[in-house]
């Protein structure tokens, strides 16, 4: 950060430091209140989360972190397991193939353009739960329940229209000179794409890799209906399992478990966050 | 290039994790040999891990078989039940409760256990309420009863008695619940309070009154305002919490004012009391509910928690069976699920687990065995009765919130069920 | 030169561009190689054609087909032409309500949300120690929003006895329940979408990230201030993504589920008000088994996102600026 200050866009004239920091954790803090009350319920003993709500804990215990680490089937780093698997393949397979599209609906011309991409974003306009349905079936049929295909094989085939906007978007920023400099220098779209466009799309990739890692992570309603099996259930199916809503709820291990689960997505953004780093283009057209 | 490689180095990593996840996740061709028997329900961690000490007994008596439990939250349930039904792929057994039985048992998913799973020792009455249009769809898992719990420390601390519960009246009620409020110094109220059906019902029958009649609303119109002009006497009196106050809480057991000691009176379904009392660290205690004046009866009724179902689809028939006929009626079964899903109403699992009940559960044991010569009868709700509940809880709360005037309430609700009804 | 944003209507200095390149033919460019790109396109999107040829595209058509039966999902589809779209606009008055429901919803909350991530996206953008910290700090709330703690988190925010009613209680004022009243249901779910700012304002971050420093260096020469280097540089390179985040926070909001599914317990309530247009759709579905009638909510849902957007495309030739624009 502190080498690049001076060239930072300066927006706004420079409050003083402290006052600056001061706002921002005040904000923060108010952002954050829910999140510590989550905190300080599950290191109380569960009977008085309710009973005694305030933020500041009587008691203190850590027998949510352990009963929840225990209390199904497997322990809770066995879903941490199966989420982390899930997760990064679908990392891997949006930044390939959503690139890849995005490439072509950004740079190309080829027939129809115009209709392929309305049909594009066309897909992601039609709520989810009435193509469920047909899609379990279908599913059904290539025999998928049970297996990480009905979660995996969408990324790699770039069916989240939503990165491929994205990145069509970060690409059509970039100067077109770049691509045509490129081809000049006899590349073809290949290595256009590879050497020129993706090490400019730094940021958008980031942001890619980030937002299917935490939606993927999160993501209840599709791990629920393909992966049924106790042995391979993922974090937010077994989160579930603390919470009943027709009875009783297991409130501390949900909010203990809940908390060490963010862990993983907190991480993931904390380390991609690096990567929303200034391109190439920054520094001047090469 | 470095992206390259990265994304490459991530690939290879990520393809020998899967490697490794499906070796140990073990879901490729196993149960050689045995009839696999997909169970499904829902619930909390609590109750799976009942359920899969039960199912574990079972396979060690029946080794051929291989059950697999299908655990769901409730508010996913019926969505996967349904979808997985649409496909074709229904579990072999299913749970279902009382307001999805005529739906799955209308249309034709369920299978006729009649003379297939030994009902000889269950409690006749109840099973009746696995019944649709003569055909044993379901088997009851264990009951439960709405009664008026009482935390007996919070009244008595008001210089109050407890009441008589063979002959209090719905003023009383709420009397005693505006004195105690009086006197909790705005930390504690009289009561707390619901729009649960089933507290409809039970006003109703007081008035010899039934919910549903021939397949629609069998309510007077008279009936269900007299009850809203109960709620909102409650309301008006302080005798309990406003109506947005008590849609926080309503419904949800743990954050009950009963289990936060805030309340001295409250009305849930008696296979909470073990979770109220935890959450309150004292013992609460069971009443009848208030009559109406002149009423001859309390309008108390026992209703199956749940059901077990099977799927008419299933091509294992036999093997899920038994596997249902081991849950209700094998005494090993009832001392691994005591009274998780309502109190067991096989008279011979009932003797067995006795005396492995909670305090509380045996409470509501005591408490069912009181009122069982008084109860009112049950039916299965028609098909429309999910929806039912929530057009029900629409004009309630527009009555309460002052959107809407009772008598427009009334008329629309009994229309818009009816219609849902007999759909 | 493509990269010096040329803003309508303005007065100022243009800024410098950082070098000049003489524009190649495009045109000549082109043809010669039209056919090759469009091979090249086809090869670049095969994945994405598999995956709609095979996944996406099969599923929609039969969500279309079924919006024209009666379909209870446990029975077999029974075709009934129009009848689900007739009886959605002239017999149903909560499909009217949630309609309107969710308009309000998106109205208000999108722009505020916006406004919310473009501005704090401005604000940690700049250099100012433990910035990466601040943005994840700022970003947790989207973490958490769709978690199934957050009804309850949301009560202590807004419930009866929550922090709102505290600070309140402060200034001698009584407050309610805000969550579960029916004039103010509404309200805590847009302040919850609003709270929850953290995707757009990470894609902002992103943006910003793209432009290039040398213009504003450039600026800076040509003494140019910071509201000017804001107005002239910073707001028009970044159009196409604040242009990406106003289409897609738009479909996404017509689309809301969670929220208003966990906050009211599944019924859109108190009295409707919460009731989103995906959450009815939802209970007709899978509550009331009339898959059918869900399905032509569906669709019509896709047609009003669709018109939305494609106005928004048009109205995107007045005020979004493209790096490759000719």
């Amino acid at each position: 950060m502190a080498t690049t200050s001076k060239r930072v866009p300066v927006l706004f004239r420079p409050a003083p430091r402290l006052v600056r920091h001061v706002l921002l954790i005040a904000f923060g803090l108010f952002m954050l209140y829910p999140l510590l009350w989550m905190i300080s319920s599950s290191i109380k003993p569960e009977e008085l989360i309710f009973r005694e709500p305030g933020l500041v804990p009587t008691e203190v215990t850590g027998a949510n972190y352990t009963e929840g680490w225990a209390a199904l089937k497997h322990t809770f780093g066995y879903y941490l397991w199966n989420s982390a698997v899930i997760t990064v393949l679908a990392v891997v397979g949006n930044l390939l193939a959503c690139s890849l599209a995005a490439y072509a609906f950004a740079r190309l011309e080829f027939p129809l353009k115009k209709v392929w991409f309305a049909i594009m974003l066309g897909s992601i306009m039609l709520p989810h739960h009435v193509t469920v349905v047909p899609q379990y079936i279908m599913f059904a049929k290539f025999d998928w329940i049970n297996t990480i295909w009905p979660i995996i094989a969408p990324k790699f085939l770039a069916t989240d229209a939503f990165f491929i906007f994205l990145m069509v978007q970060f690409i059509r920023t970039l100067p077109r000179e770049l691509d045509e400099a490129a081809a000049i220098d006899g590349a073809g779209h290949w290595r256009t794409f590879i050497r020129v466009i993706m090490p400019l799309c730094v940021p958008a990739l980031a942001t890619t890799a980030i937002f299917t890692f935490i939606w993927t992570w999160n993501d209840f309603f599709t791990q629920n209906l393909y992966l049924t099996n106790s042995d391979n259930l993922t974090v937010p199916v077994a989160l579930r399992q603390f919470m009943d809503s027709s009875g009783e709820s297991s409130w501390g291990p949900l909010f203990a478990m809940s908390i060490i689960s963010l862990g993983p997505i907190f991480g993931f953004f904390l380390a991609g966050q690096k990567y929303l780093v200034r391109g190439m283009a920054t520094t001047g057209l090469k | 290039m470095k992206i390259i490689k990265a994304a490459t180095a991530i690939t290879l990593l990520a393809i020998s994790a899967t490697a490794c996840g499906s070796g140990g996740g073990g879901e490729a061709g196993e149960s050689g040999g045995k009839t696999k028997v997909v169970f499904s329900y829902w619930g909390s961690d609590a109750r799976q891990k009942l359920t899969e000490s039960a199912i574990a007994a079972f396979e060690k008596k029946n080794p051929t078989i291989d059950i697999e439990g299908d655990f769901s939250d409730w508010d996913s349930y019926y969505e996967k039940l349904a979808t997985k039904s649409a496909a074709g792929d229904a579990p072999d057994v299913m749970s279902i409760e009382i307001r999805g039985l005529a739906e799955y048992a209308g249309r034709g998913t369920l299978a006729d256990l009649n003379g297939k799973v030994n009902t000889t020792d269950l409690d006749q009455d109840v099973l009746k309420a696995g019944q649709v249009e003569g055909k044993q769809f379901a088997i009851p898992t264990g009951v439960n009863t709405f009664p008026m719990i009482v935390n007996k420390a919070t009244v008595e601390k008001a210089g109050e008695k407890v009441p008589d519960d063979t002959s209090w009246t719905w003023d009383d009620y709420i009397a005693l619940s505006q004195k105690i409020t009086e006197k909790g110094d705005g930390k504690v109220w009289g009561t707390e309070y619901n729009e649960n059906p089933a507290f409809l019902q039970l006003y109703a029958a007081q008035r010899g009154e039934q919910f549903y009649k021939d397949g629609k609303i069998g309510l007077s119109e008279q009936t269900i305002k007299d009850w809203w002009t109960l709620l909102q006497k409650i309301i008006s009196t302080k005798a309990g919490p406003d109506a947005a106050q008590m849609l926080e809480t309503g419904t949800k057991v743990d954050q009950a004012l009963l289990a936060t000691n805030a309340s001295a009176f409250g009305s849930w379904w008696s296979n909470q009391l073990t979770a109220l009392s935890k959450g309150a660290g004292q013992d609460l205690d069971l009443l009848r509910m208030p009559k109406s004046e002149g009423a001859t009866t309390a309008g108390m009724f026992l209703q199956p928690a749940m059901y077990y179902t099977i799927s008419a689809k299933t091509e294992k028939a036999d093997a899920a069976q038994k596997f249902v006929d081991f849950l209700v009626n094998d005494p090993e079964a009832g001392g691994i699920l005591l009274s998780d899903r309502g109190m067991p109403t096989n008279a011979k699992v009932v003797t067995a687990i006795k005396d492995k009940l909670t305090p509380a559960d045996q409470k509501v044991l005591t408490f069912i065995d009181s009122i069982k010569s008084e109860l009112s009868p049950i039916t299965v709700p028609p098909k429309g009765a999910m929806e039912m509940e929530d057009i029900l809880k629409r004009a309630t709360d527009s009555v309460l919130f002052g959107k809407a005037t009772a008598d427009d309430a009334a008329k629309a609700f009994i229309t818009e069920a009816n219609a849902t009804l007999t759909k | 030169m493509t990269l010096s944003p040329a803003t309508a209507g303005t007065t100022e200095v243009p800024v410098t561009p950082p070098e000049k390149v003489d524009p190649p033919d495009h045109r000549r460019i082109k043809s010669s190689r039209s056919r090759s790109q469009a091979r090249a396109a086809y090869l670049f999107l095969a994945p994405w054609f598999i995956g709609l040829f095979a996944i996406t595209l099969g599923p929609m058509i039969a969500s279309l087909y079924l919006s024209f039966t009666d379909y209870s999902l446990l029975t077999e589809a029974k075709w009934v032409g129009w009848d689900n779209y007739v009886k959605m606009f002239t017999q149903d008055e909560r499909f009217m309500t949630s309609l309107q429901v969710t308009t309000t919803y998106v109205v208000v909350s999108v722009p505020l949300q916006l406004a919310f991530a473009l501005g704090l996206a401005l604000v940690l953008d700049r250099g100012l120690r433990g910035l990466p910290f601040y943005r994840s700090v700022f970003y947790l709330p989207s973490l958490l929003g769709g978690s199934v703690a957050i009804s309850i988190l949301w009560r202590k925010i807004f419930g009866t006895d929550g922090i709102v009613n505290s600070f309140l209680g402060l200034f001698g004022y009584e407050g309610q329940g805000w969550v579960t009243s029916p004039d103010t249901a509404l309200w805590t779910l847009i302040i919850l979408h609003v709270w929850t700012f953290g995707a757009p304002m990470v894609i902002f971050l992103a943006g910003l990230r793209q432009i290039p420093q040398n213009l504003y260096e450039a600026a800076s020469v040509d003494g140019a201030g910071r509201w000017r280097k804001f107005r002239s540089i910073t707001l028009p390179l970044l159009t196409p993504i604040i242009f990406f985040n106003l289409v897609l926070e738009v479909i996404k909001s017509f689309q809301s589920f969670t929220q208003s599914f966990i906050v009211s317990g599944g019924n859109g309530g108190p009295v409707d008000s919460t009731l989103f247009y995906t959450l009815y759709l939802y209970i007709k579905g899978f509550k009331n088994y009339e898959m059918g009638y869900a399905a032509g909510m569906a669709w019509v849902l896709l047609l009003i996102i669709a018109v939305l957007t494609g106005v928004n495309f048009l109205m995107s030739r007045f005020w979004v600026f493209y790096g490759d624009d000719k």
